[in-house]
């Protein structure tokens, strides 16, 4: 009964989604794209950060990787960029893959830096990929990036023909309506995996790591490996994830994946509560609509000035509010929205409203002082970045 | 009768809202007194002296109630800044002193409070007169100090303020003898220039030598109290920190586990081998923690490491273990070169530990806790337990019953699903010791296994160790302080003090080793 | 070979103003913490108050209210936001300046708009020769500025009785604060230096090679973390040296483009990264800084 009580808002939520293309008008189906894009990277960024308490600032770099790989292999080489004509599911998975190798390429740094040493480290990932996105103009376009092929499977396109025509309950189905169920396909199951991932041996294992490495190596986990395992994950997530935006795009170029859209990655872990995966889906939700939303209904607000004039445009207006949602985040809502989510459940099970204690300090009680004895052994601190 | 310099009333203290650190603690220091407080490790000493210098908030614990007076004032609401301007200072455990800053520059750094120029001069020319080794070395970084220097630069460093009041977190730590003697005397000179001193101590034999009155501390709340020369006559300190009534094996045992009920099976038939440790060097910078070291635990034997704090023990676990390097010397378990192997090859030779400091993730449930210990005994890759092939699913339900066992025979089975965060001292120490456990090891090292627990705690755990030693054939090694503990466990006990193996035996030959008494109680007690 | 020296005096002109920032990214690491991610709008904060004020107040009292302001804004993130975390660790410490940093680089683009706003300085596009070695005259200040203020810091660190009170609590926080050190102290002081060396970097990176002060100048923060993590995260003698490599690296990759054509196109712009990763490679900690420090 519990179980079925504590699944219901995920077969709701998923029920939700699936219904959604039935009521929504262009701009929100295109919306909703490039939300479900975002929540894949969201995902596998909230394994690395979340539970191996690896911070990274170099997940556009491996969105960038998949978005390329997929766009080249599904593409035909035609005068401005190469392709091999791959069929495309086989592209989605080749981005997953590509994205992963890359990430295991990093392990020397990966497996070795810890917390936000890692992060500063991978921010140099997000230019090298940009330099390459850049230069190899055979495969990428260059500056102005290349065209991205439909998704298809033999005999059914995910565009506007192939059938050319196709209706469900009166809805006729396009090229944006059949995307959203692919994406829903993926979203769902990168969210299982996520999931399946966090609670197993090895989700244990880099949740140990991030609590205490020498706790960890004791227990017979390799720690460089279950790091940098967490971040070939991560990687792989970031490859699929590059290549749902490639598609929701239909076009890409070097400027979609700076440094900003690491950074959104990370923002929206953080506004869902780390290692949550519900909150990394809610958190991504937030950032893509945000923007969007405010540019849209733009003359709708009567207090939003026309972009250029030096006064609050919706562009200035979403940013301000981005930030804004960070800063409070951090201050008020312990655990992101996952975690007050958490609390909200517990209050209405229990009649006791008291929250429940705060993590709690190091080791109590001991007559031991907290740091290590002599200063020059390394001290194996808990110093992760949840 | 005037009031007392440092008065602490009904003092009670806790960690994160879930472990109570003191209960109920009331001390007083006269004005030009000097009070040691002893107890063993875990019994809440350091928490007692961060909560009279209000330096609690760094390590998460919080005086939840009663209070500490200091020179007529209350000191609730002030930072440890301002009971350091009102003269009360205190030197933390293992010195601490800043390593990358010169002996002078870590003086002036002691003496930031004092603003007049010629009083800081004033106090650097006494520091440099109490201590004239520190003044031959004033240039150099701290780092490069011995250990003995270094404790008299942490001391000096506190002397800057020339506060009424300065706090002694254990001196006597790691020192060689004839250095805790010097300690011993300066801590008489200072006292002498007029300076109260709160001591604690591990050394009894230290603390009450340079004593008025004194204190015993026992998880968590005062014990025994007294003047130095009463508490030094009575047999409990003795017994408490030597064992040397006769060893209580029969202990009466409460909340027995039901060890019967619950039998651990292994995975692979491992059988413990012999652990041999052969002339084993390690050193920090100027310290050598650990010197020529050499013993043997026999297969399937429980050998315990001994000795006062800073010995060397928790340093020869951890070289074990694999989170410290050796300087020179080998350990070998079985044919296994354990001193060239990462800490995750030797947890896959069989070899499992628990840490002094209990370190276990404190977010996660006691189930998942004790399943990262099977973490090794499980087989299935990240990619079928990402997919829930049946095979993971299966793995994953039999490792739950395994760990379910684990639990029961500790007597933690109920605790489960519970955040570890929510659990108390005791408990976390079963669950870290359910984590051991879990990796089916053939060598079990325990460091300080029932450190903080009250008496009864701590016979329910030796009675869980001897059980799973005798189901599973385990070889143990334990460093304690808890003397009638180790007495009633141990078959063989290596006696340590200054990084040197003293002493070697049975747990009786032992207890009569005059070097060993020397080491625990003083010369004066041999 | 004079191509060669002029490539190198600018290079290492540059590197000592990278430096500058880098020094101020170490200082508020080590005193609070906080991987500074909103130090590149606290540089464009000064930068422009410079630029706002300089024609109403004279450019030298403008520099003195933006280095003042500079600082006062570190201080103030430090006080009102950091302290007051929900949950305060090294992580979530650094994606809040992510997010504060967003706020006011906002405000700054919508106050500055599509402008380039020009810093006043006296020296403008002026350039100086010497034995053949071209600089720009802003260059050459900054120079001989950087290497000033790096010694006053030295004597700061070095010689007062605070600036030991600094590094202790930079080494270990807790036992400083046994000793009477508030934390508070010296945090609120490792974000005031940052943001004043900021706001120095910030008026020189604005007379050149930019022509003023545009959003565009935060990132020139950015160009300063691989100056950071190769020098080693906590040591600031690592930052100016790292800034030192960074700014040279750069300089001559700019300078021989034509010669490294193969590499690509924009060279200077991932070149500083590629060096970091390099390094991060061979030394994860980096050339000055503890292993233990990131290795855990």
């Amino acid at each position: 009964m519990p179980e079925i009580r504590r699944r219901l808002p995920v077969v709701a939520a998923a029920l939700l989604a699936a219904a959604l293309p039935f009521l929504l008008d262009d701009f929100w189906l295109q919306t909703g794209l490039f939300t479900m894009a975002a929540v894949v990277g969201a995902i596998g960024l909230t394994l690395l950060v979340g539970v191996a308490g690896q911070l990274s600032l170099g997940h556009a770099s491996f969105a960038a990787l998949g978005a390329y790989t997929y766009a080249w292999a599904v593409g035909e080489t035609d005068g401005r960029a190469a392709g091999i004509g791959l069929p495309p599911v086989l592209g989605l998975v080749l981005a997953g893959v590509v994205a992963a190798v890359a990430g295991a390429l990093f392990s020397p740094i990966s497996g070795r830096l810890r917390g936000i040493y890692l992060g500063l480290a991978t921010i140099g990932l997000v230019f090298l990929a940009r330099h390459l996105m850049v230069n190899l103009q055979g495969a990428t376009g260059g500056f102005v990036g290349r065209s991205v092929e439909p998704f298809s499977v033999p005999g059914f396109s995910f565009s506007n023909n192939d059938p050319d025509y196709l209706a469900v309950a009166g809805v006729q189905f396009e090229g944006l309506h059949r995307l959203w169920y692919l994406f829903l396909g993926v979203v769902l199951l990168a969210a299982w995996l996520g999931r399946n991932v966090k609670a197993s041996r090895t989700g244990r294992a880099l949740a140990n790591v991030r609590d205490s490495e020498t706790a960890a190596a004791s227990t017979g986990i390799h720690v460089a490996r279950a790091k940098a395992t967490a971040f070939v994950i991560s990687s792989a997530y970031a490859g699929v994830a590059g290549a749902l935006m490639a598609l929701a795009y239909g076009r890409i170029a070097p400027d979609l994946f700076g440094l900003q859209l690491s950074i959104d990655f990370l923002v929206m872990i953080v506004l869902g509560g780390l290692g949550s995966i519900a909150g990394a889906a809610a958190g991504a939700a937030f950032v893509v609509i945000l923007p969007l939303v405010l540019t849209q209904y733009s003359s709708d607000l009567p207090f939003l000035a026309s972009p250029g004039s030096g006064g609050l445009d919706a562009a200035t207006l979403a940013r301000l509010l981005y930030g804004a949602a960070i800063v409070a985040v951090l201050l008020f809502l312990r655990g992101g929205l996952a975690g007050a989510a958490g609390r909200l459940r517990r209050r209405r099970a229990l009649p006791d409203p008291d929250d429940p204690p705060p993590a709690p300090p190091p080791p109590a009680g001991t007559g031991a002082s907290p740091s290590a004895p002599h200063p020059d052994v390394p001290t194996r601190s808990k110093e992760t970045s949840s | 009768m005037p009031d007392p310099l440092l008065s602490v009333e009904d003092l009670t203290v806790e960690y994160g809202g879930a472990v109570r650190a003191l209960r109920g603690v009331s001390l007083s220091v006269e004005a030009g007194s000097v009070v040691a407080v002893l107890g063993s490790n875990g019994a809440g000493k350091t928490t007692l002296l961060r909560a009279v210098s209000q330096s609690l908030g760094s390590v998460g614990g919080r005086v939840t109630a009663g209070r500490v007076r200091f020179d007529g004032r209350d000191l609730a609401r002030h930072d440890a800044s301002a009971a350091v301007r009102a003269g009360l200072v205190q030197v933390p455990e293992g010195r601490r002193i800043f390593r990358d800053l010169t002996v002078e520059e870590n003086l002036r750094a002691g003496g930031y409070t004092v603003r007049d120029a010629r009083a800081r001069r004033a106090a650097t020319e006494r520091v440099f007169r109490l201590f004239p080794i520190l003044a031959e070395r004033r240039h150099q970084r701290g780092g490069l100090l011995s250990g003995g220097q270094q404790q008299m630069l942490a001391m000096g460093r506190a002397l800057m303020t020339s506060p009424k009041l300065l706090l002694l977190d254990e001196p006597s730590l790691g020192l060689a003898p004839q250095l805790v003697e010097q300690i011993g005397d300066i801590i008489e000179q200072i006292h002498a220039q007029g300076t109260s001193v709160l001591l604690i101590e591990q050394n009894a034999a230290m603390g009450l030598r340079v004593a008025d009155r004194a204190y015993v501390l026992e998880v968590g709340v005062v014990s025994t109290r007294g003047s130095s020369a009463e508490l030094a006559a009575t047999d409990e300190i003795r017994d408490r920190y030597l064992g040397v009534a006769a060893p209580d094996t029969d202990h009466v045992v409460q909340d027995a586990p039901p060890a019967a009920a619950a039998h651990l099976q292994r995975s692979t038939p491992a059988r413990a081998q012999e652990l041999r440790v052969e002339d084993l060097t390690v050193r920090f910078g100027g310290i050598t923690a650990l010197s020529g070291v050499s013993f043997t635990v026999g297969a399937g034997t429980v050998h315990a490491l001994i000795g006062p704090n800073g010995a060397g023990k928790s340093t020869c676990i951890n070289v074990l273990g694999g989170a410290y390097r050796a300087t020179s010397g080998t350990v070998h378990y079985g044919d296994a070169a354990v001193t060239s192997l990462p800490a995750h090859r030797i947890a896959d030779l069989g070899v499992a530990r628990t840490f002094q400091n209990i370190s276990l993730s404190l977010e996660a449930s006691v189930e998942d806790n004790l399943l990262v210990g099977r973490h090794r005994v499980m087989r299935t890759r990240t990619s079928a337990q990402a997919l829930r092939l049946p095979r993971a699913r299966r793995e994953e339900r039999a490792e739950r019953a395994a760990v379910r066992r684990i639990a029961d025979l500790l007597g933690i089975a109920p605790l489960l699903d519970r955040a570890v965060h929510t659990l108390s001292y005791g408990d976390r120490k079963r669950v870290e010791m359910g984590r051991a456990l879990a990796s089916e090891p053939t060598l079990l090292l325990l460091d300080e296994p029932v450190a903080g627990m009250t008496h009864g705690e701590s016979a329910v755990m030796a009675d869980a160790i001897r059980a799973v030693q005798r189901e599973l054939g385990l070889s143990v090694l334990l460093v304690e302080h808890d003397m009638p503990f180790v007495m009633g466990l141990a078959e063989r006990v290596t006696v340590l003090d200054f990084g040197k193996r003293i002493a070697e035996g049975t747990p009786r030959e032992v207890q009569r080793d005059p070097e060993v008494l020397r080491a625990y109680l003083g010369t004066a007690a041999a | 070979m004079s191509y060669f020296l002029t490539q190198l005096a600018n290079g290492l002109s540059y590197g000592l103003i990278l430096g500058l920032i880098a020094v101020g990214f170490v200082i508020v690491f080590t005193s609070t913490g906080v991987l500074n991610f909103a130090h590149g709008s606290v540089l464009l904060t000064g930068a422009y108050l410079v630029a706002v004020l300089h024609d109403p107040i004279g450019f030298w009292a403008a520099v003195v209210v933006g280095i003042a302001g500079a600082a006062l804004l570190g201080v103030l993130i430090n006080a009102v936001l950091v302290r007051n975390l929900a949950e305060a660790n090294p992580g979530t410490a650094a994606i809040l300046m992510l997010g504060v940093d967003i706020l006011l680089l906002t405000e700054l683009t919508r106050r500055i708009g599509n402008r380039v706003l020009p810093i006043g300085a006296p020296w403008g596009a002026d350039v100086v020769t010497l034995g053949g070695v071209t600089l720009p005259t802003s260059r050459a200040v900054a120079a001989g500025l950087a290497v000033l203020v790096f010694g006053l810091l030295w004597f700061l660190f070095a010689r007062t009785g605070f600036g030991v009170a600094m590094r202790a609590a930079a080494a270990d926080g807790d036992t400083a604060s046994l000793m009477g050190i508030r934390l508070s102290r010296t945090g609120a002081a490792g974000w005031a230096l940052a943001g004043a060396l900021a706001a120095i970097a910030g008026i020189f990176l604005a007379s050149f090679p930019a022509p003023g002060v545009a959003p565009a100048l935060a990132i020139s923060a950015f160009a300063a973390i691989p100056a950071w993590v190769l020098g080693g995260f906590d040591s600031v003698v690592g930052a100016i040296v790292g800034g030192l490599i960074i700014g040279v690296v750069t300089a001559l990759a700019v300078g021989y483009e034509t010669q490294l054509h193969f590499l690509g196109r924009g060279l200077g712009e991932v070149v500083p990264y590629a060096v970091m990763i390099l390094v991060l490679l061979v030394r994860p900690s980096g050339l000055f800084g503890r292993e233990e420090a990131v290795r855990a």
